[in-house]
């Protein structure tokens, strides 16, 4: 009697693990497609750029003839080396001074208490909200003047990413804001100075805010256009990779360079999507630990 | 190795938030100081004071005479533990504990022995090469005490370091500090909300309360003779009864007459009574849970109560008792001297007789709340 019972309840409906699978699989499904439709135009480019048989936009994707074309013409016919190079150095150089910037920003805004911290806190937070661009016409006129356009682009440009950048500092003070305070206490009680207690107690425990804090630095000028191509001019010598092969984009070249365009759109993806790879572990415990407590 | 000394020592935050008012106290060499007191009291502040993480709004921290109050506190050589431990959770327990060492640049044969034999001292050699996380809560104390150890300083501060920890470790590490107390002779201030780590760590107890110094004395003055009501009812556990009634002379003798009952002042408060010249009238009477006694119907000096709460301690029996006039006791009862039916009388709802002994009372001025025999 009570058998049969138990085996009606068994009956109405699935089990819970297989609920549980059928739910899943669904959802596993919709995330393959969703993951399908973003990946497409890299893999379009990724194609297109070994597409050897014409240099036009297709109306079809697969390529008749594969091979390295494009990419040997992107380093033998064009300054794209000296392009990937400036916004090389300008990454390394734009991540090392605003992670300095922004860590020793966020540790004082996070650690000390003075007078006016909590205004110049939030006039900063408004400040920021502001787009960089509307200073663009007074910052171009102030480093034609100090003569860091065109040539010396790069060098203005470095000066423009990293300058304001302690403004960026909630992400970072709000990791910081995690760490009990009573570290930095036992510290100096043990002997360490303010800098000491930073780099030694701090910095070690805070490494995904710093990884992210780089990685965001890096990332700035692989993708600045607006700012770079305004100091740049049309000095190919001073480009970074978005100013210089926005030109093979216009009208008049985009039938000659479509397909190299998208080898060089592939190298400048590597070494980004290489770093990203080797970091993403502390890129998402950065991101996540700096929004716990802000 | 070092006196420290406390001259008007006061704290304000924002404007006119006083956390420790007129702090003055000095420090012998090799003593071991509690700071007790409620929360709130002021008893961390000055800790952190003495340790510079505090700036001091007035007044004079001295360490082995040298005034400290401008210094930083690695300039005040000073070591301390936290309540939270405070532990680099990116370093091992070897340098957690090298971590002073290391900032001073002492040679690497020099750090691996203090930290050894620290680690020896405090039973954590087995684990020099974990990370605190690793660890339980009572290694992770150690290692803190560790930390503080193998710096040799002047003076050892300790902010509430067993608060964190269950009632079982807790007993087990205040015996470690007793024990490590000698091993170690240094200056000690330590900082406690209860009132039985200071009694028993204590050479001699800072009793505060809203930032100002209660009283200052050994653990038997304390407890003996509490300067105030809040004194008398802080140090002791359970703590004191306290109630008002009134002090009768006469014919040079001295009663108390607690909810009708009269009871003779005897022994050396009786002395003191007449040597201070205190006459009759209403004052604050305070006879601690333990020197209540059972009684019977016929003693004068018996008080009636109804049992209200009854806690079986083991060797004792705490009983909390309503008596006529609806104020709550607390009555203390070793077991060893109850037989069965004793026991079985002892329980919710019975009423019961107590009194207390002549020379075992307190007495309070009833408006002042100071001690009327100090």
């Amino acid at each position: 009697m009570r058998k049969n019972k138990d085996n009606k309840i068994r009956k109405r409906g699935l089990g819970a693990k297989a609920s549980r699978n059928l739910g899943n699989t669904i959802i596993y499904i919709i995330l393959i497609l969703i993951t399908l439709v973003w990946l497409f135009p890299f893999f379009g480019i990724l194609l297109e750029s070994f597409k050897v048989e014409t240099r036009m936009q297709t109306s079809y994707l697969w390529p008749q003839k594969f091979g390295f074309d494009n990419y040997i013409r992107l380093f033998k016919e064009t300054d794209f080396l000296v392009w990937f190079k400036n916004t090389a150095i300008m990454g390394v150089a734009t991540s090392i001074l605003q992670t300095i910037f922004i860590l020793s920003m966020s540790y004082v805004l996070s650690r000390l208490r003075f007078k006016g911290r909590k205004a110049l806190m939030n006039f900063m937070l408004i400040l920021g909200m502001f787009p960089g661009f509307l200073t663009m016409i007074l910052i171009y006129k102030v480093f034609y003047d100090f003569g860091l356009t065109a040539n010396m682009a790069p060098l203005g440009l470095i000066i423009v990413y990293c300058a304001s950048s302690g403004m960026g500092y909630y992400v970072s003070k709000g990791f910081f804001d995690t760490i009990p305070k009573s570290l930095d206490e036992a510290a100096r009680v043990d002997g360490a100075t303010r800098f000491q207690v930073f780099y030694k107690v701090i910095m070690p425990l805070s490494k995904p805010i710093v990884i992210y804090t780089i990685l965001m630095g890096f990332m700035a000028p692989w993708g600045d256009f607006m700012m770079a191509s305004y100091l740049i001019h049309e000095n190919s010598q001073g480009m970074n990779v978005a100013v210089g092969m926005f030109e093979w984009l216009s009208r008049a070249n985009m039938n000659l360079n479509y397909t190299m365009f998208c080898a060089a759109g592939v190298i400048v993806a590597i070494p980004v999507v290489a770093v990203f790879l080797a970091l993403q572990k502390y890129y998402v415990e950065g991101v996540t630990g700096g929004a716990v407590k802000g | 190795m070092a006196s420290v000394k406390l001259t008007n020592v006061k704290k304000i935050y924002g404007k006119d938030t006083v956390a420790v008012q007129d702090f003055n106290l000095d420090i012998a060499d090799k003593e071991f100081i509690v700071f007790v007191g409620p929360s709130g009291c002021g008893k961390s502040t000055t800790l952190r004071m003495i340790a510079g993480l505090e700036d001091i709004s007035a007044g004079t921290v001295e360490i082995d005479g040298v005034v400290v109050n401008d210094l930083q506190p690695r300039d005040r050589d000073i070591a301390m533990v936290f309540q939270n431990y405070a532990l680099y959770p990116h370093l091992t327990v070897f340098e957690n504990m090298a971590f002073s060492l290391r900032l001073k640049n002492v040679p690497n044969d020099i750090v691996y022995e203090k930290v050894t034999q620290a680690a020896e001292i405090l039973g954590i050699t087995d684990y020099l090469t974990r990370k605190p996380r690793a660890l339980s809560g009572g290694q992770r104390q150690r290692v803190a005490i560790g930390r503080a150890m193998v710096r040799d300083s002047k003076v050892f501060l300790m902010d509430e370091p067993l608060s964190n920890l269950d009632a079982k470790l807790r007993n087990q590490m205040r015996a470690e500090i007793i024990l490590l107390r000698q091993k170690i002779d240094t200056t000690f201030i330590y900082v406690t909300h209860d009132q039985t780590e200071a009694m028993t760590l204590g050479d001699r107890i800072v009793i505060m309360k809203d930032g100002f110094i209660q009283q200052v004395g050994t653990p038997t003055e304390v407890f003996d003779m509490p300067l105030n009501l809040f004194v008398a009812e802080f140090i002791g556990a359970p703590k004191m009864n306290t109630f008002k009634t009134n002090l009768v002379c006469e014919g040079g003798k001295y009663y108390v007459t607690p909810y009708g009952s009269k009871i003779e002042v005897t022994g050396k408060k009786a002395e003191m009574l007449k040597s201070k010249g205190i006459t009759s009238g209403e004052i604050i009477l305070g006879v601690r849970p333990e020197h209540f006694v059972l009684s019977n119907a016929s003693n004068p000096g018996a008080i009636p109560c109804k049992i209200v709460v009854n806690e079986m301690m083991g060797s004792e029996l705490h009983l909390h008792v309503l008596e006529e006039n609806g104020d709550r006791l607390i009555v203390r009862i070793p077991t060893v001297s109850l037989d069965d039916d004793q026991r079985n009388m002892l329980t919710y709802g019975h009423t019961i007789y107590v009194t207390f002994e002549g020379k075992v009372m307190h007495f309070f001025d009833k408006d002042t709340e100071q001690n009327l025999l100090i």
